[in-house]
């Protein structure tokens, strides 16, 4: 049994002035290698609680944290963010926020020139960065003249320079186009298989999750409502739907069929399976 | 959509030979011009050295970019003479060189304002040039090397990113504005638009730093710069004899008490007439324009 990359033990957090707790008792654990996707409205504790892996939250944010956070055997708190930056990997939403540099070479460069990293290394790795990314030979552009999809793959690419451990995206492709969001979620799913990266993402786009993650985690008013596989998850229809989530479309449309009594057996949460199973279905009428 | 050109003031690309020169040096020029203008009161040297600023950016391919951003000189240029033609800032006495109405002109006001005409373009120029065939990142690189502190050079190249990103930003605000039905142009509708623009400023900002501590930004412990800069032989002659003919210069205007040269400087009343007149409505036709475009109601 291998032990867990990232520990949860009892954690409730609240942020400085308010009085409700953004985290409330959480604990949860999750293993080397794994994809875990977070769902939750906006309000529910996602982006705390991804903030809480790096140390972000309590460090910089301050507030109140009770239980610990443990993260590659450390625990969170004792640390600062960036002791936590060569562990973890963070990616947040606007894309154009996490810029701060006149090219894409030096926007990798950031991270490695504060880690120390010696100028002969980093020549070598910010070209295999940006193409592990699709961004091969962009290293002299202007970060700012990237599209939206180019840009979150860019700031990806600054995080992962660092070869972190862990990679966090909070909502990585709520500001981006369907080409955007494919290209960033296909690049995770690669990162997390091709080099056993512990990928944790914060999203809304259920379809996605049901296709990519090992894991799915429910979070409501800061607590862990649901935790289990994706197919798990997504089956409980009435259940998301009581928390005002989505579900994969398969999943919704074989729930609906069941209910008239047209759907016998297991709901499909990815459309592969829906489509499968409604060939199933259809042959089973003709004949 | 290439944000960099949106800069008023930035590199212009090239692969002259000035391009090429080390940053250091580059800067040693910039700093010697001030001080050397500072110096002197010597108008022929200052005008010489505007001229050599002004050589350097034709052998950089700068010039038409340069002239465009050395415009400024102009409502600065024409308000200096204006003024110190009534009122010098030497001692007095002052010699009187004609009279027009209430208004009295001085000789040593016409050759003080172009002394620091002088300065002023000498040193623009020369900044304008080292900025225009130098890359920010090379030249910060180059300022970390002299132990400028990492955090402070980063804020300044932060601050070449940001520029362009808050003038879009203003743009955005100014046009969900104007189609809520404000009126307004110019300065009076850039004045409704500052606080949006600064809460998204302090919101980027927040999440800027957020995501680069997250990259280790401020660790402790020894850094290491992505951008090489290398020195050549060339470099440091041109240098060397940069600060050997700011010694020269430097100590015969001391020498010399400001190695003033107003006697070269012969006038005759009409010109100074002239000179008053046309520097005086430059400054106030470019003051009422001004006014104008901000008043304009759409």
């Amino acid at each position: 049994m291998t032990d867990p990359i990232i520990t949860f033990d009892n954690v409730t957090y609240t942020y400085p002035g308010t009085e409700t707790p953004a985290l409330d008792s959480i604990s949860f654990s999750v293993l080397p290698g794994e994809y875990v996707a977070v769902l939750g409205l906006n309000g529910a504790g996602t982006t705390t609680l991804g903030l809480c892996v790096n140390g972000v939250v309590p460090t910089m944010l301050g507030g109140d944290l009770e239980g610990t956070v443990t993260v590659a055997g450390l625990d969170v708190g004792e640390y600062a963010v960036r002791e936590m930056a060569k562990i973890v990997g963070m990616v947040f939403d606007n894309p154009e926020f996490q810029m701060s540099q006149l090219s894409a070479a030096e926007e990798i460069a950031v991270g490695l020139e504060n880690a120390g990293v010696p100028y002969e290394d980093m020549i070598r790795i910010i070209p295999e960065t940006l193409a592990l990314v699709g961004l091969a030979g962009f290293e002299e552009r202007s970060p700012l003249g990237l599209s939206g999809g180019q840009q979150q793959r860019l700031a990806i690419a600054a995080v992962l320079a660092m070869s972190p451990q862990i990679l966090i995206m909070d909502e990585p492709t709520s500001n981006l186009d369907p080409i955007g969001k494919q290209e960033v979620f296909d690049m995770a799913a690669r990162l997390n298989k091709e080099k056993g990266m512990t990928v944790i993402v914060i999203e809304h786009e259920v379809e996605v999750m049901a296709r990519y993650a090992d894991r799915v985690i429910v979070l409501n008013e800061g607590k862990v409502v649901l935790n289990g596989t994706p197919h798990d998850i997504f089956s409980r229809v009435d259940e998301l739907a009581a928390l005002h989530l989505r579900v994969p479309e398969s999943a919704a449309l074989s729930t609906l069929l069941a209910r008239q009594g047209l759907w016998k057996g297991e709901t499909p949460t990815r459309t592969e399976s829906a489509v499968d199973a409604v060939n199933t279905l259809l042959e089973a009428r003709r004949g | 959509m290439s944000m960099q050109g949106a800069l008023p003031v930035s590199l212009i690309p090239g692969d002259s030979v000035l391009h090429r020169v080390h940053p250091l040096p580059k800067m040693i020029w910039v700093v010697l011009y001030v001080v050397v203008a500072f110096m002197t009161q010597n108008i022929i040297v200052l005008y010489g050295m505007a001229l050599l600023a002004l050589l350097l950016g034709i052998i950089g391919g700068v010039v038409k970019p340069l002239l465009k951003a050395a415009f400024i000189i102009v409502p600065i240029g024409s308000s200096l003479l204006a003024l110190q033609l009534m009122a010098p800032a030497v001692e007095q006495p002052w010699t009187q060189i004609a009279q027009l109405g209430p208004i009295t002109l001085y000789e040593d006001g016409l050759y003080y304002g172009l002394v620091l005409l002088g300065r002023i373009v000498a040193c623009l120029l020369m900044a304008l040039v080292v900025v225009m065939t130098t890359h920010p990142s090379d030249l910060f690189t180059t300022l970390s090397k002299l132990k400028v502190p990492y955090t402070l050079n980063f804020m300044m190249a932060m601050t070449l990113q940001l520029i362009p990103v808050f003038q879009r930003e203003v743009g955005i605000i100014l046009s969900a504005q104007k189609s809520r039905g404000m009126k307004g142009n110019g300065f009076q509708a850039v004045l409704p638009s500052f606080v949006p623009v600064f809460v998204g400023a302090i919101e980027r900002v927040q999440q800027l730093s957020i995501s680069l501590e997250s990259r280790g930004f401020g660790s402790a412990g020894h850094k290491t710069s992505y951008r090489q800069v290398r020195g050549k032989a060339s470099d440091w002659v041109l240098a060397v004899i940069a600060i050997a003919a700011a010694a020269l210069l430097g100590t015969v205007s001391i020498m010399r008490g400001g190695w003033s040269v107003s006697e070269l400087l012969v006038v005759e009343p009409a010109t100074a007439v002239a000179v008053w007149v046309v520097s005086a409505s430059v400054f106030l036709g470019i003051i009422a324009f001004a006014l104008i475009l901000s008043f304009r109601k759409s």
